[in-house]
């Protein structure tokens, strides 16, 4: 057995397997706990860069449970695709390769982070399987396994949103979470219904292939574009977002900031690879964008007047999340136009790809230096704290590298990606970038706001014995910042090798039919 | 080309960045030795000024808190601040609601 054919069946096995064996592992004490789950959590690293060696290098893969064959997508005499199918494209590969790397950071860090705290076995088991669950999101190539895959990471993040549950507010904060999160399931589960009712095929790369553009398809695509901008934290549907992310521990906040992009994937999936048809006739790509301009700008004008860090992180989130629905509407909106307008439009979702990829690393990184913060000092209220800069230089200087880089300051990534996002947006409408460059600079004067208050400024007396937070956690945060600051200094390899290939896998219809389909339907 | 990254209009080429970056700082080195070089260290120099007050022992007593951070920002977006803030209510049954309308206007967008 060739054992790389079958990466995509590992990549959700390996941390499902984690998940199941937490209880008995967690039983043989700390140490063995710890290498467990730093150990499972490498090996789904591992998994996923193989997986993108294999997939930026032109191939997409598919994968077939429980046929005689797992390359046999339609075995003789059927019509359409009935098994459980992964399909795996440069564009999915990009986002399971973020995953899986804020999942690795985060293992890393709570090791210490959560080293204070009982409950270990809930949140390893839970921890592993959110990240099954994203990873599964991006790597399924049928709807209703998708649902599935959102449902796993939905629950466990509810149960990892209220960790903590001695606190008020950690339940609450969950519990609004799941109520839009159930109301947003059921009418994803009639959606993939109604398609399937209409289609007879859950299997996108079929469904793909037969979608028209008639009433009902547009009502299912509005239904899931909804559900997922929701998912993914859009406004006006957000609200979850801040809360969420303030109460949950640091090292879950930043796998959960990448398991919106799983929803940010499904979101641009069903747009670009399912219903390109009424997608880019024109209605769609303005929803994105409008979408996009209203998170950005609404919240990062909430973000700027918070002082409780990880709130004011989690509006930032909304902000980010804004910046690709812009780039991702732009390219549905200019792919088709003329002349120059489908370079343009190309260019704008390389520039959103990229900062699919920015966000998921730097977001996560800013979440681990709140966490950081918050094991030193006890707090979480920006007032409170101050001069932690002598204290803390590591934790310093790595929050400066995340707050330079989601700030757009050049050299570093984030200035790239929305570099890319204002002048192809420019094309569209001048409107665009403007509003996408008033929240940059906002942007800056939040994260300004940040160091000002809890770096900088005399030392208190109070904070006098903190020191910097131990090495494990240190680790995590640097894996992240290793990877921003490879991603800042080689923008052009990153856009030549992963970026580019991701768009180019997003805009060929006929290539992600084709590779489950063959020349079939 | 590792650095450099093509947008259609132009490109950004970060070692290009880092060449005009350490000309401007040389630059910047240079001017600033020309300065005055009458600086004393652990003299009242050093002390800080504070509107004329005694400063006190604790940093916390002179900090800058960071809800008031801005403030002037604040005050002038008031009446968006205002709208804002009622929209985000805390109560579930509201973000449930928003959710619903959101959906329903982007069906009703996408079918006409």
């Amino acid at each position: 057995m060739k054992l790389h054919e079958h990466l995509p069946a590992f990549l959700v096995m390996v941390p499902l397997l984690g998940a199941f064996l937490t209880p008995l592992v967690a039983s043989f004490g700390r140490v063995v706990r710890n290498v467990f789950f730093v150990f499972f959590s490498l090996l789904t690293l591992v998994i996923a860069v193989s997986i993108g060696m294999s997939v930026f290098g032109g191939q997409i893969l598919v994968y077939v449970m429980g046929g005689e064959n797992f390359a046999l997508t339609l075995p003789s005499g059927m019509t359409y695709p009935v098994r459980i199918l992964f399909e795996i494209d440069a564009f999915g590969a990009l986002l399971i390769l973020c995953i899986a790397l804020a999942a690795f950071a985060g293992s890393v860090f709570s090791i210490n982070y959560m080293d204070r705290f009982s409950g270990w076995k809930r949140f390893l088991s839970l921890y592993f399987l959110m990240t099954a669950g994203a990873l599964g999101m991006c790597a399924t190539g049928d709807l209703f396994n998708f649902f599935v895959f959102v449902e796993v990471s939905s629950i466990a993040s509810f149960g990892l949103i209220a960790f903590w549950r001695d606190k008020p507010e950690t339940i609450e904060a969950s519990y609004k979470y799941m109520l839009v999160s159930q109301v947003a399931a059921l009418l994803l589960l009639i959606a993939i219904g109604t398609l399937y009712g209409r289609y007879n095929a859950l299997n996108m790369s079929a469904l793909a292939a037969m979608a028209r553009t008639g009433t009902l398809d547009r009502v299912v695509l509005a239904l899931i574009i909804s559900i997922l901008a929701f998912k993914c934290g859009a406004f006006p549907m957000h609200a979850w977002m801040p809360d969420a992310y303030a109460e949950t521990p640091s090292g879950v906040t930043c796998l959960l900031v990448t398991v919106s992009q799983a929803s940010f994937y499904g979101l641009i999936r069903v747009c670009y690879s399912i219903f390109p048809g009424v997608a880019r006739e024109g209605t769609v790509g303005w929803i994105l964008i409008v979408l996009g301009c209203m998170s950005m700008f609404f919240g990062v004008m909430m973000a700027v007047v918070q002082h409780e860090i990880k709130r004011l992180m989690g509006y930032h989130s909304i902000s980010q999340v804004g910046y690709m629905l812009l780039a991702m509407g732009v390219g549905l909106l200019a792919l088709d136009g003329r002349g120059n307008a489908a370079a343009y439009g190309l260019t704008a979702m390389k520039g959103g790809l990229f900062h699919v990829m920015n966000y998921s690393i730097y977001k996560a990184l800013l979440f681990l230096c709140a966490g950081s913060l918050y094991y030193a000092t006890g707090t979480r209220d920006l007032d409170k704290m101050g001069g932690l800069a002598r204290n803390m230089p590591w934790t310093t200087g790595m929050f400066v590298v995340a707050a330079a880089a989601i700030s757009g300051l050049p050299p570093f990534n984030g200035f790239v990606s929305k570099l890319l996002i204002y002048e192809s947006s420019f094309v569209v409408h001048p409107l665009l970038p403007a509003i996408a460059m008033i929240t940059s600079v906002l942007t800056l004067a939040s994260f300004v706001k940040v160091f000002q208050s809890a770096f900088l400024g005399p030392a208190k007396t109070k904070f006098i014995a903190v020191r910097e937070v131990p090495a494990g956690m240190l680790t995590g945060m640097m894996v992240l910042t290793v990877v921003t600051l490879l991603l800042s200094l080689f923008p052009g390899w990153f856009m030549n090798n992963v970026f580019t290939k991701a768009a180019e896998a997003l805009v060929d219809h006929e290539g992600y039919i084709r590779a489950v389909m063959g020349g079939g339907m | 080309m590792w650095g450099q990254v093509t947008s259609g209009f132009g490109y950004w080429d970060v070692f290009t960045w880092f060449f005009f970056f350490a000309l401007i700082s040389f630059f910047v080195l240079w001017v600033r030795s020309l300065g005055r070089m009458d600086y004393k260290r652990n003299s009242d120099q050093d002390e800080i000024y504070w509107s004329g007050n005694e400063v006190p022992e604790d940093g916390a007593q002179i900090s800058v808190p960071a809800s008031s951070s801005y403030w002037g920002f604040r005050v002038a977006m008031e009446p968006l601040y205002r709208i804002l803030l009622a929209f985000h209510s805390g109560n579930a049954s509201d973000y449930a609601g928003y959710f619903v309308v959101t959906a329903a206007l982007v069906g009703l967008l996408i079918l006409l």
